[in-house]
């Protein structure tokens, strides 16, 4: 493998990490417990921004061409923690918000009216976020360590892996459990699930606010490599991508999504930036756009469990027991 | 349990102008009227799913008006639905088990500890689910995914979902709705089971000869009131009852 397909490839692998860490996150909420989080992606940009700022040191340093809060550099993993705390406490602030009083369809929209709003304010609080220029210059963690570039670029992936490993470990023990059958009961009828004495309310927001730690910290271990963090980039159609994702890899399924994490953000995204550009300049962009929201479409119609369907639990047999009277 | 003076207005409509009885525990309570008389609202209300205009609700010496859905489901006053409320991408067992209350599966420290806190209580509630199951006859449709169950045996999945609370009231709206006779003749011998072991139960009910046979004490409804409380027999006797039901 040449040293440039190397390169390209330890690249998309970790964009595969990160975007697997991301169908995750959106999937315990919208796949699990069926909140339809279109303000998904700011939990991601503000975990983001954290790690971008923990990690800078002061603003006044490389000429001050930069404005932002903070402004610290903190060891690695600390700005990663950090970002998935923020990321958390931004979620736990939106769920209260959203999850309490409004039925999901509402909650729908004011997601996506808080995605809309909070691209604005960043855009436009130039003192705390730089505006649209966002930050850059953001340092790689243990740069110091003596690698050559590729050597570096391997590292990474290595240190995503581990990351997604240990967020896999969590994941898995919520999907598995009595808490991950109870969000889903109240996913498929929140009424019903209520009166068997699930606080929904309360389930809601804690997968909320463990799903919004995700996505911060997927965006710090996004950030951290490729140096740079833009409000731009963090529109809310970046969540229809990875909701297009957990649609095609399977709803629910922690595997099918981590398949559509490969399918839709890597592979079609990559794919697709191999075609020629032709007509008037953006339509290859735009239909990009158009092919991810038709496969999302596609799906839902034709094949709304995903590649990989959400997995039937089956318990093991165990001596039956046998009691008179005891029904109640 | 007993309701006091419960009133409720939808958008100018009075649905419950004046419900108030008491359910004797122990015991299965009929409410019955014809429709719009009110009967799935008072449901409601006493479910916690619809807040009263007016009047309150007590369980157990405790005023539980304003309580949530949830937190009467903990004190052992469970519901179920006229309309199927099966978990439907949920097998049948595991709707038995995500029903059952205080489990320590659900709480967050499950994220720190994994299956190691809730490995033992889920074996008992797999137990307790499985009997169920072959009490019921529904053992060999465990691993079927609930939604693809027959309109009965969904009515039959409520009710064993409702048992897994370990209620000391459950309330039945329609059961029977939409079940064919014989396994409605199936739930009703379950019902009868139940109410012999001692479960309080108000059971709304259109087909007056299942609540001849099931319930010792009925409550009537018409235009949102309780107009007769007693048996059947006396019921029978009563002119406002038989107004009621003859006017429509």
């Amino acid at each position: 493998m040449s040293s440039a397909t190397s390169y390209y490839a330890s690249t998309l692998l970790v964009y595969l990490g990160v975007d697997i860490m991301a169908c995750w996150s959106l999937n315990l909420q919208y796949g699990v417990a069926g909140i339809y989080n279109f303000a998904w992606v700011i939990f991601q940009a503000a975990g983001a921004y954290t790690a971008g700022v923990l990690t800078l040191g002061p603003a006044s340093g490389n000429g001050g061409f930069q404005q932002y809060i903070l402004g610290l550099r903190l060891p690695y993993p600390l700005p990663v923690l950090a970002a998935g705390v923020v990321a958390g406490v931004l979620a736990l602030l939106v769920g209260l918000v959203t999850l309490r009083r409004l039925r999901t369809d509402y909650q729908a929209m004011v997601m996506l009216v808080i995605s809309v709003i909070a691209v604005l304010v960043v855009e436009n609080v130039i003192r705390l976020f730089n505006g649209p220029a966002g930050l850059s210059l953001i340092p790689q963690p243990l740069g110091s360590l003596p690698l050559t570039t590729l050597g570096y670029q391997w590292f990474y992936v290595v240190l995503t892996a581990a990351t997604c490993t240990v967020i896999y470990v969590f994941v898995h023990r919520v999907t598995s459990s009595p808490l991950g059958r109870a969000l889903r009961a109240t996913r498929d009828n929140e009424d019903a699930a209520a009166a068997l004495g699930k606080d929904v309310v309360r389930l809601r927001l804690f997968i909320f606010v463990f799903g919004g730690v995700i996505a911060g910290i997927s965006g710090a271990v996004l950030v951290q490599f490729i140096g740079a963090w833009s409000p731009g980039s963090w529109a809310y159609v970046e969540t229809l991508v990875v909701l297009t994702a957990i649609i095609v890899g399977g709803t629910g399924n922690n595997a099918g999504v981590m398949f559509g994490a490969l399918l839709v953000p890597v592979a079609f995204n990559e794919a697709t930036r191999f075609i020629p550009q032709f007509g008037r300049p953006g339509l290859v962009d735009a239909l990009q756009w158009i092919i991810i929201g038709l496969l999302a479409l596609i799906f839902l119609w034709f094949w709304p469990q995903g590649i990989i369907a959400e997995r039937r639990r089956r318990f093991p047999e165990r001596p039956r027991v046998v009691r008179s009277g005891e029904g109640t | 349990m007993s309701a006091e003076g419960l009133r409720r207005e939808f958008g100018g409509v009075w649905a419950v102008t004046d419900a108030t009885f008491t359910l004797r525990r122990g015991m299965i309570t009929s409410l019955i009227g014809p429709n719009g008389a009110g009967k799935s609202t008072v449901v409601g209300i006493i479910g916690g799913a619809i807040t009263p205009s007016a009047g309150r609700v007590i369980c157990d010496g405790t005023d539980i008006t304003r309580m949530p859905p949830h937190q009467r489901a903990r004190i052992g006053l469970v519901r179920t639905y006229q309309l199927s409320s099966e978990f439907g991408k949920l097998t049948v067992l595991e709707n038995l088990l995500v029903a059952a209350p205080g489990q320590r599966g659900e709480q967050i420290r499950t994220l720190i500890y994994g299956k190691r806190c809730w490995r033992r209580q889920e074996e008992g509630l797999l137990d307790r689910a499985r009997f169920l199951l072959d009490r019921f006859a529904m053992s060999h449709q465990e691993n079927e995914y609930a939604g693809n169950l027959s309109g009965g045996q969904k009515r039959l999945l409520e009710i064993m979902r409702a048992l897994m609370c370990r209620p000391k009231l459950l309330l039945l709206d329609e059961p029977m709705a939409g079940v064919n006779p014989t396994l409605a003749q199936t739930i009703e011998g379950y019902l009868a089971d139940l109410g012999r072991e001692g479960l309080t139960m108000l059971l709304v009910e259109h087909e007056l000869g299942l609540v001849e046979r099931l319930s010792e004490s009925v409550i009537v409804m018409a235009q949102g009131k309780v107009i007769a409380t007693g048996s059947m027999p006396e019921l029978r006797a009563h002119p406002e009852v038989l107004h009621a039901y003859l006017a429509g």
